[in-house]
């Protein structure tokens, strides 16, 4: 990838928050309503996955409308356009559709289904990221990002045979991953909190304790470590460099060591030779403990010593999930498609190569637009919907198998009787 | 209370019409006035699904030997015999103490084996199974069901009496010899016990010894490699639908492969007490809508309801009215809970947070729910609420307007009493709820100290608070061992004149506003003496 690609920072985080009329033209002329409806549907026929599903609206003034429910696409249309929200999100589906919600019992309203969600968000890569900070990112961060998405697709699709699953850019610094396969609709909180636990190896962000995972690791955590090796150098060491900071190296590199005569070494040698690169630090390791350190047991040192290591890659790589956002069935998150608020990005789908500068920005768009005739197919958002279009096809499809394949069952079983 | 025998004609009749189908309910009704022949159901239903017979008969004694016949029950059908009010009382009371004991081993991070120590002798005691009497076995069946009664009426007595009895069912279990644990499984004769075949092992051996060599190590005590090894080899594996196991999914005790999980024969009790669990939960709801047709007078219910406030008494929040007349009204107000009379008191979870929110002039949501129930509950009023958190969120030095303040956070404050939105007003965290909560990153202050902060950062804090170094390094082994609310009840006792007192279920804090109250009392209690 060259320089160029990478884009630097400011350019990345040059926000252009669209007005409400921006708004208002882009739910008018351009949003895939009928797209996102057959999606969050799985048929083009209305049904109830879509006709009892929650949509809330968020407006410029931070006033937030939940509850909202469509019957069609014209009806999600229309009402959109008519609110003219900043954004709005997603939901679960109900037993009844939710615009009935003042007439009913709030007992009654029970959430049934939703895809599962995954959020990720760049802040909390904030410990070892320094090419950014805040709002802001570029080409080298989004590095993060992209890795937690290959760890990610691995797991969903080889330890819980998940198969549609979409990748979603949430506008600035994260991404949003949404499984709608019907068994992943399914689940309940407790399963979902439970795989958001098989997920989150590393629970506890703030890094100054060891991570000290169990051996030997459990095959997700050693493949995954596996995945992210090849890559630990050239972000960790090179790129980001997070330890060449020297009271940062002492505050989350070395607690991450078993052996407090190995740390206490390797901290009067960085005091002595104050501002080595994190490459050279990660040396040191090696190099103070062969040559400080009288060690007695010398196999089971270095092994330990190896596991530490292993146990820092992960935890300074391995994807870092929200927790809250995938535990609900009824936790809300933004749909694809919608523009980010501050930076007027459109929340494209995106696999592993995105980068955030590739993001089509609703000012863009505009421009485009006016430049080739209002024609959509022409602007740079289309490849997007394409790769959607196609998401949603292998979805509907997989969808009708599985309809058909019940009711072949069911007839089946009345054969039997 | 009165004591007399009596035949109890009409709780039979009760039990059956809770735990029943509504058809039978149906026919209850229509024989209601020939209730006092409680016969009627003797006679009508003999040879049916009923448990009955006439105490101590011949036909009762077979009757539960069958259903103890591997030791262990489900509890499937209601008992329907007759028992004296005495007997409903104690052994309901029995039962009752077995469950208390548990969940406060649960509450103290006892590990399985730890538990199953302490409980033991009480189980022998109170509840004893796994014996060839009569009257035991009874007890058991009966103490059961009238809990049901007792825990059915609300979601948090429903989940309590659910997790206590899963985990009384799993240590049973657990204390069975495998002869009867394999009768016992066969009796259930549950469908998706599968095992895969020596091949499929074999392909997927080096994934399967990963995972389950861990939990050989700390479950079953096999420090050794070769013994994992060899266990490995002789054991067998379960392969079924991930969303079966999903207890054991999050922490990763299960091999997972394209939706299947791989359970191990030895994990397959949590199979077992996930199917229990759900059975009960689903029995508790039908006995909950079931009971307004319980058509009891006063001498059943007076029961049941002091049984089950009994059951929370370890629970702060049941009687955090009494607090309330204790603490005089609007004694905490938004100024003078920063006076060190007022925060000396606060457990160091609270001090955490008090000062990240004096450090930022904010808190992040997970901290502003924590400290704003603790204050809640250790009495600080909704109107001084708001006031206290306008004052810290806007005081100078940060950079909020008033204006922000009250469009972005007011209605989160107000939420949380109950005054906003649906209007529940929520129950004060206790430390099972914080320390399930995600935890802190960076620039947050909720969560448990105990279980957040580093070695170093802990000494530290605890040496200020004047802790010996033994009393610290005594806490740290707490912290060590994941005991995270006995760590906090040492640091209580050391810092609260208390010494070389054992942690048991009475000095035990399991809730920061507990500790809050305990230390304001003794201050109280202090100053008093020292007048």
């Amino acid at each position: 990838m060259t320089e160029e690609e990478n884009g630097s920072p400011n350019e990345a985080a040059k926000p252009q928050p669209p007005s409400s009329s921006d708004m208002q033209y882009y739910y008018q002329f351009i949003y895939p309503f009928k797209q996102i409806f057959n999606w969050l549907n799985h048929s083009p026929k209305p049904g109830k996955d879509m006709i009892n599903r929650e949509l809330a609206m968020a407006f410029r003034s931070g006033a937030y409308k939940r509850y909202n429910s469509y019957r069609s696409v014209q009806e999600f249309k229309s009402q959109v356009v008519k609110a003219n929200p900043d954004r709005f999100e997603i939901g679960a589906i109900y037993n009844k559709p939710p615009q009935e919600r003042d007439s009913l019992l709030k007992s009654e309203m029970i959430p049934l289904e939703k895809e599962l969600v995954f959020d990720i968000d760049m802040d909390d890569y904030d410990t070892f990221r320094t090419c950014c900070s805040g709002a802001q990112v570029c080409g080298k961060c989004w590095k993060f990002i992209s890795l937690a998405m290959t760890i990610m697709n691995t797991a969903l699709i080889e330890d819980f045979g998940f198969e549609n699953f979409l990748w979603v850019f949430s506008g600035r610094r994260g991404a949003h991953c949404w499984v709608s396969d019907k068994r992943a609709r399914a689940l309940n909180n407790l399963q979902r909190s439970n795989i958001i636990d098989y997920m989150n190896v590393v629970k506890d962000r703030t890094a100054n304790k060891r991570l000290a995972l169990l051996r030997p690791y459990h095959p997700h955590i050693a493949r995954s470590l596996e995945q992210l090796k090849p890559h630990f150098t050239a972000i960790i060491l090179e790129e980001q460099d997070p330890w060449r900071d020297d009271a940062h190296a002492m505050q989350t590199l070395l607690p991450g060591l078993h052996d407090r005569n190995l740390i206490e070494a390797l901290s009067r040698y960085w005091k002595a030779h104050p501002g080595r690169s994190s490459k050279e630090k990660w040396s040191d390791i090696d190099a103070i403990a062969a040559k400080e350190l009288k060690i007695s047991r010398k196999q089971e040192f270095i092994n330990r010593l190896r596991e530490c290591k292993e146990d820092l890659v992960i935890s300074t790589l391995y994807p870092k999930l929200d927790v809250e956002v995938t535990k609900q069935t009824h936790h809300l998150l933004k749909a694809p498609f919608c523009i980010h608020p501050g930076t007027g990005n459109v929340c494209v789908p995106i696999d592993e190569n995105f980068v955030p500068s590739k993001a089509p920005r609703l000012i863009d768009l505009q421009s485009e637009m006016e430049l080739r005739n209002h024609d959509i197919s022409k602007t740079s958002l289309q490849p997007f919907l394409d790769a959607f279009q196609r998401q949603i096809n292998k979805l509907v499809k997989e969808e009708l198998s599985n309809v058909k394949r019940d009711r072949e069952e069911d007839d089946g079983q009345i054969v039997d009787f | 209370m009165c004591r007399i025998i009596s035949t109890l004609g009409e709780l039979h009749q009760s039990l059956n019409l809770i735990n029943h189908s509504s058809r039978q309910i149906k026919m209850f009704r229509q024989n209601k006035k020939r209730i006092s022949s409680r016969r009627h159901f003797s006679d009508d239903n003999s040879g049916s699904q009923f448990i009955m017979g006439q105490p101590g008969s011949e036909a009762e004694r077979r009757l539960y030997d069958k259903i103890y016949e591997s030791k262990l029950s489900f509890y499937e059908l209601p008992p329907q015999g007759e028992i004296t009010l005495d007997q409903f009382e104690i052994w309901a009371i029995d039962r009752l103490k077995v469950l208390l004991e548990l969940e406060s081993c649960v509450a103290r991070n006892k590990t399985a084996k730890e538990t199953e120590t302490i409980v033991k002798p009480l189980l022998q005691k109170l509840l004893p199974f796994n014996t060839d009497s009569l009257e035991d076995k009874k007890k058991d069946y009966y103490s059961h069901f009238i809990l049901r009664l007792c825990f059915c009426r609300t979601k948090d007595l429903r989940d309590k009496f659910l997790r206590a009895e899963t985990l009384l069912f799993k240590l049973r279990f657990n204390m069975l010899t495998s002869q009867y644990q394999a009768k016992f499984v066969q009796s259930l004769d549950l469908p998706m016990l599968q095992f895969i075949s020596e091949d499929e092992k074999m392909e997927l051996s080096q994934e399967l010894y990963q995972t389950i060599s861990p939990q050989l190590q700390f479950q079953l005590n096999l420090t050794d490699e070769m013994q994992r090894r060899q266990y490995f080899q002789n054991e067998r594996f379960i392969k079924l639908p991930f969303e079966s196991v999903i207890d054991l999914v999050g922490s990763r005790q299960v091999f997972l492969k394209k939706g299947f999980a791989y359970l191990p024969q030895f994990q397959q009790l949590n199979l077992l007490s996930r199917e229990f669990a759900q059975r009960l939960e689903e029995e508790l709801l039908r006995t909950f809508q079931h009971l307004p047709h319980l058509n009891e007078d006063d001498r059943l219910i007076p029961i049941l309801t002091h049984l089950s406030t009994g059951y929370t008494i370890s629970d702060y929040q049941q009687y955090s009215h009494e607090f309330g007349s204790d603490a005089q009204e609007g004694e905490i107000n938004s100024q003078n809970v920063y006076s060190k009379e007022i925060s000396s008191n606060f457990p160091l979870c609270a001090k955490n947070l008090f000062s990240g929110l004096q450090q930022h002039h904010h808190l992040r949501y997970n901290g502003r729910q924590q400290l704003s129930f603790f204050l809640k509950g250790i009495g600080l009023n909704a109107d001084d609420a708001l006031k206290f958190w306008s004052e810290a969120f806007t005081a100078r030095g940060g950079n909020m307007t008033q204006d922000k303040f009250n469009k972005e956070y007011r209605y989160n404050f107000r939420h949380n009493y109950g005054l906003e939105g649906s209007r529940i007003s929520y129950r004060v965290w206790d430390c099972r709820t914080i320390l399930s909560k995600p935890r802190p990153a960076r620039g947050e202050f909720h969560g448990c100290p105990y279980r957040d902060w580093n070695v170093d950062k802990l000494t530290s804090e605890l040496s200020s608070m004047k802790l010996t170094s033994t009393q610290v390094s005594s806490v740290l082994e707490s912290c060590q061992k994941n005991e995270f609310t006995i760590a906090c009840t040492k640091v209580f006792e050391s810092t609260h004149g208390q010494t070389g007192m054992e942690v048991d279920d009475q000095t035990h804090i399991a809730h920061p506003n507990l500790y809050f109250e305990r230390s304001r009392q003794w201050q109280k209690k202090h100053s008093n003496e020292t007048e």
